[in-house]
């Protein structure tokens, strides 16, 4: 327990270390590749030595002391026999010896080039730019050096085999020289060139004619600048490539003598990283319990696949050793050194392309350090950033119109599984020993109790009664979740903040999420076989802050567009419309009927007198009740005429999707701006309640019958058809007879298909038209489609008039066959109905080629969707992964975590978009609000400067505790 | 050839005085570097405008009526 204050992190500095820092970290030398002797303990200097830490528990480290658990384990070494690459630095490697010199090790760079790139990093560094292009450029002018600015050594092209290998590679004499300058000499008649004596040859590269005569019996190798000579002369190429394999403690030898000033230059701290260190002399062995054994159950250990890997490093490392020692041939330490080499690259990475994997027995490929921290499961983004967590449930949602909007049903089996911890005093006493008393399996029971000495006591069907006798104050009980907890719910993929909400827990019986459907919208969700995830809060902290922060009335606006992402949607949207639509008149029963799941329990007075003197309600007035009482609007509405609302009061207008839809109606929008969220979500409940009321009312159906039109509209649709075929007819004779003139910008073949388009589309459209005029304002699809429930007039022309023109990335269906679609057709048919024009319509049914074709159009849609979710899924990702970090300070600006200026002001206003009033002409002025309500409140300005001092704002309490505000029929605004 | 600068979408960039520089600096409590850049090459820049310059950049905004921007010169 010592030691166990909380530190603060001053910095992180990454650097390279250093072999002596290994051994002096190191709890111990590793000598041995055994495990454990044949009693089960471990080896001395073995790799599972007890001083690099215990993982057997009762065991005490030998280094610390400490037991498992508290022991983090300690570093052991492995002196390795032969120096090796590092395979994480082997870029940075080939990056050195490309830019410094082979002989003096200095950066090839002029004192003065090397001035300018290390200003260009020190700006760099500041304007916070990637030093790597600057010291990409820096490599880039040193290996365009041919020999070395400061000793004059000429500089040879570096080769690198990955993943670890490195080649000088010389341009050197072929051994065939003689040959070739003969080879040359004797000319090429074809090609005109003519035969050179040894004399022409002497005399052209002033070399003696003897040398000449040497160097042709190949007696004499030509030097450097002979051979360039006599390369000139003949016109050939007299080099071969040698390559010269570069062993890592010759690389190591090379990095020790490069200067300090020089890694600087190429963004290295020369303070804590010297190059040399990227050749390892020295492996850290991992502590145990970084690789811990797993006792099987037949008494066998399994080690960890480290374990494993380290175990080969030292056979290898051994095995070399005594090979060196005993004076093998260089050939046989060379392959050894590779095999080291190849064990230590595994080690690190077993991932690299290139080199076979390193296998366990069973054929599996091992897991070594960086497969533990790469890719999803990885260290990083499995462990690190992504957590399993507690207090959460699973399961498949379905709907249930009678809940809040703010709730969520959820299974008692859930509810009793998933606690909330309470803190037991003398006033809650009674309750938390009801609790208790019920134990763990009736509802609202308890699971477990903690006594004030800490010792946690779990409820059993047992000892539940005993239990609850002794809970007193200073106890806490873990109860089951009970209607009105808070928690928080979610569905995948989380992509805006209302993808997660807190709702208040109403229990169910059965085993699904109950959720109001008006929700589905801000969660994307709907209800054939979707699942979401519930977090129980354990914090009153937590709890206060999903109370008031993320109830779901408190995000009705959505920061996206500034207006209600909730609102009614589908059969509320029709049901809606049925009733305020030709205002229909109701009796006293129906009206009650329709207003008995809101909190209107008495009628206002009647709309009128009907003539058999009953009293009636329009469905004006009914849905008027649902309005506060001082609202006035006024918009143009779905239905294209204008929405007039007086006093609270509807005039005049429908009542759709424009008006009280999700994403945007207008009615929700103004009442949640101005009357507050409270208010808002009472009216959407309701809303909602009344519309399945009228919708139930009225009835609504839809089936095949409601889309079939008469034989005579038939008979005109196809006339309409044919005629559009005749026009394409004419188009296409035209066209054939080059007298179709092309439209500006097109050629003729566009121009053709062009009209063909355009006539086929007037003709669906016509169908359309005349299906349409047999259709009553009453027809189901019509009033689904009018209203904005859901559905198209396009839908419907489909269903009933013509289906249309097909279409593959928005031309007619041109692929399949060698200039034609489908073998039912001649070869260039440019007939509509040979590129995918399809004029039956849904009921009637389609041929099989009409079917073949649509089915084309059909899939290149499939492939859109899936291949557009996928695409802006990974960009939304990038985006919010560049942006996660910025954040609005308190001053206004948005800044990253370095403090650099983003924006100054935030989103260049420093507004809030769900602050910001919808529309242009109902600008809410707040100021002049304020100023004429407290004019009219207060007679003296002492009134309201006393009152002022004391303003009292309405918290934002749970649903079960607005029952007082429920109670007066207004609802005072919460903002 | 086009004076971009003149185009009526372009907002106005001048060239921020050293006292007024002084003062943005400290109201925000930052080092110029910590300013948003903006490339000497920018065809919107005043011809004067050296690197290590810090430019004013007034926009017509549709909320408020100008948003103010600063922005370091660099090469």
């Amino acid at each position: 327990m010592q030691n166990s204050t909380p530190k603060d992190i001053g910095s992180i500095n990454f650097g390279l270390m250093e072999p002596e820092e290994y051994r002096e970290m190191s709890a111990t030398k590793i000598i041995t590749a055994d495990t454990y002797d044949d009693d089960g303990f471990p080896i001395d200097m073995g790799l599972m030595d007890p001083r690099l830490g215990v993982i057997d528990p009762g065991l005490e480290c030998k280094t610390c002391g400490k037991h498992s658990g508290s022991c983090n384990g300690h570093f052991g070494h492995i002196e390795l026999a032969a120096p090796v690459i590092h395979v994480g630095f082997t870029k940075l490697i080939r990056r050195l010896l490309r830019g410094t010199c082979r002989e003096c090790s200095k950066l090839l760079l002029t004192e003065d080039e090397r001035e300018e790139f290390r200003d260009d990093i020190t700006e760099s560094r500041k304007l916070g730019r990637d030093l790597n292009d600057v010291t990409k450029a820096a490599i880039r002018q040193a290996r365009k050096k041919d020999r070395c600015p400061h000793c004059g050594e000429i500089q040879y092209d570096i080769d690198h085999e990955k993943p670890t290998t490195y080649y000088e590679v010389q341009q050197v004499l072929t051994s065939e020289y003689s040959q070739r300058i003969a080879g040359a000499m004797q000319g090429d008649e074809e090609a005109g060139i003519d035969r050179t004596s040894p004399d022409e040859l002497a005399e052209k590269t002033e070399i003696e004619l003897s040398r000449i005569n040497e160097i042709l019996s190949g007696s004499f190798r030509p030097r450097e600048d002979q051979r360039k000579a006599i390369e000139k002369a003949l016109d050939i190429d007299l080099t071969e490539e040698d390559t010269n394999k570069l062993m890592p403690s010759d690389i190591r030898d090379w990095f020790e003598n490069i200067p300090d000033e020089d890694i600087e230059v190429l963004g290295i701290d020369s303070d804590r990283s010297r190059p040399e260190w990227m050749i390892l002399t020295v492996l850290p062995v991992p502590p145990v319990t970084a690789r811990p054994s797993i006792t099987l159950d037949n008494g066998q250990r399994s080690e960890d696949d480290l374990t494993h890997k380290l175990v080969d490093i030292i056979r290898i490392n051994q095995r070399f050793m005594e090979n060196r020692e005993a004076g093998a041939p260089q050939l046989i330490i060379e392959d050894l050194w590779e095999l080291l080499q190849y064990h230590v690259t595994t080690f690190m990475d077993n991932e690299i392309s290139g080199t076979p994997p390193a296998r366990h027995r069973s054929g599996r490929p091992l897991k070594t350090l960086s497969q533990r921290l790469k890719g999803k499961e990885g260290r990083f983004r499995g462990s690190l950033s992504g957590k399993r967590v507690n207090f959460s449930a699973r399961t498949v949602i379905s709907p249930d119109p009678t809940l809040s909007l703010n709730e969520v049903g959820v299974p008692d089996r859930v509810a009793s599984e998933m606690t909330q911890t309470m803190n037991v005093t003398e006033r809650n006493v009674e309750e938390a020993r009801r609790y208790v008393s019920n134990g763990p399996e009736a509802h609202p029971g308890a699971n477990y109790v903690r006594r004030p000495d800490g010792r946690r006591l779990k409820v059993t069907e047992k000892n539940c009664e005993q239990l609850a006798e002794k809970v007193d104050a200073g106890w806490e009980v873990n109860r089951h979740l009970v209607d009105g907890d808070i928690v928080i719910f979610n569905r995948q993929p989380s992509l805006h903040r209302m993808s997660i909400m807190a709702h208040e827990v109403v229990v169910m019986p059965y085993k699904t999420f109950r959720l109001n459907t008006v929700v589905c919208p801000p969660y994307n969700a709907d209800f054939d076989g979707d699942e979401m995830n519930m977090h129980a809060l354990q914090n009153e902290e937590a709890r206060a802050e999903a109370r008031v922060l993320m109830r779901v009335q408190e995000q009705i606006l959505s920061p996206r567009f500034g207006e209600n992402i909730i609102g009614a949607i589908q059969d509320h949207i029709s049901g809606m419309y049925l009733l305020t639509h030709n205002n229909p008149r109701f009796n006293e029963t129906q009206a009650l009927d329709l207003l008995r799941a809101t909190r209107i329990d008495e009628l206002p007075e009647p709309s009128g007198i009907d003539d058999e003197d009953d009293p009636f309600w329009t469905g004006y007035d009914v849905f008027s009740e649902l309005l506060p009482d001082d609202l006035n609007l006024e918009f143009t509405g779905t239905v294209g005429e204008d929405v007039v609302v007086e006093n609270g009061q509807l005039i005049e207008g429908t009542i759709a999707e424009d008006e009280v839809g999700e994403f945007g109606g207008e009615i929700v929008d103004r009442i949640t701006k101005e009357y507050g969220n409270t208010r808002s979500r009472i009216f959407i409940n309701e809303v909602s309640t009344l519309a399945m009321r009228a919708i139930m009312h009225f009835g609504f159906s839809i089936g095949i019958d409601d889309e079939t039109i008469p034989g005579e509209a038939q008979n005109r649709i196809d006339e309409t058809i044919d005629d559009a075929y005749d026009r394409v007819q004419e188009l296409i004779e035209a066209y054939e007879r080059n007298e179709l003139e092309s439209l500006p910008g097109r050629t003729i073949d566009e121009t053709l298909e062009m009209k063909i388009m355009q006539t086929l589309s007037r003709a669906r459209d016509n169908a359309g038209n005349i299906a349409d005029e047999h259709f009553t304002n009453e027809n189901p699809a019509v009033v689904m489609a009018e209203s904005g429930a859901r559905g198209s007039m396009l839908n419907l022309t489909q269903m009933a008039g013509c289906v249309g023109q097909q279409a593959v990335r928005g031309e007619r269906i041109n692929r399949g066959y060698e200039d034609r679609t489908l073998s039912h057709y001649e070869p260039n048919d440019l007939s509509a109905e040979a590129h995918g024009f399809v004029e039956n319509s849904y009921t009637s049914g389609l041929t099989p080629r009409e079917f073949f074709f649509h089915a084309m159009g059909g899939r290149e849609g499939l492939v859109d969707t899936a291949v557009r979710t996928s695409k802006s899924g990974y960009l939304q990702r990038r985006l919010i992964n560049a942006l996660s970090e910025l954040e609005t300070q308190y001053d206004g600006t948005v800044r990253d975590t370095s403090d650099t200026i983003v924006q100054f002001e935030f989103g260049e206003d420093g507004t809030s978009p769900v602050k910001v009033s919808s529309g242009d002409e109902n600008n809410v002025d707040v100021e002049e609000i304020a100023g004429r309500v407290l004019d009219s409140e207060f007679d003296s300005e002492s009134d309201r400067a006393d009152f002022l001092g004391i303003d009292r704002e309405v918290t934002n309490l749970s649903e079960h505790a607005d029952d007082r505000l429920t109670e007066h029929t207004e609802v005072p605004s919460d903002d | 050839m086009v004076d971009v600068s003149k185009h009526e979408l372009v907002p106005e960039h001048t060239i921020l005085e050293d006292d007024d520089l002084e003062e943005v600096l400290s109201e925000y409590d930052i080092d110029r570097t910590d300013l948003p850049k903006i490339k000497r090459t920018d065809a919107a820049l005043p011809d004067d405008a050296e690197i290590g310059d810090v430019i004013k950049i007034v926009r017509d905004s549709r909320t408020t009526d100008q948003a103010v921007v600063y922005r370091l010169v660099v090469e």
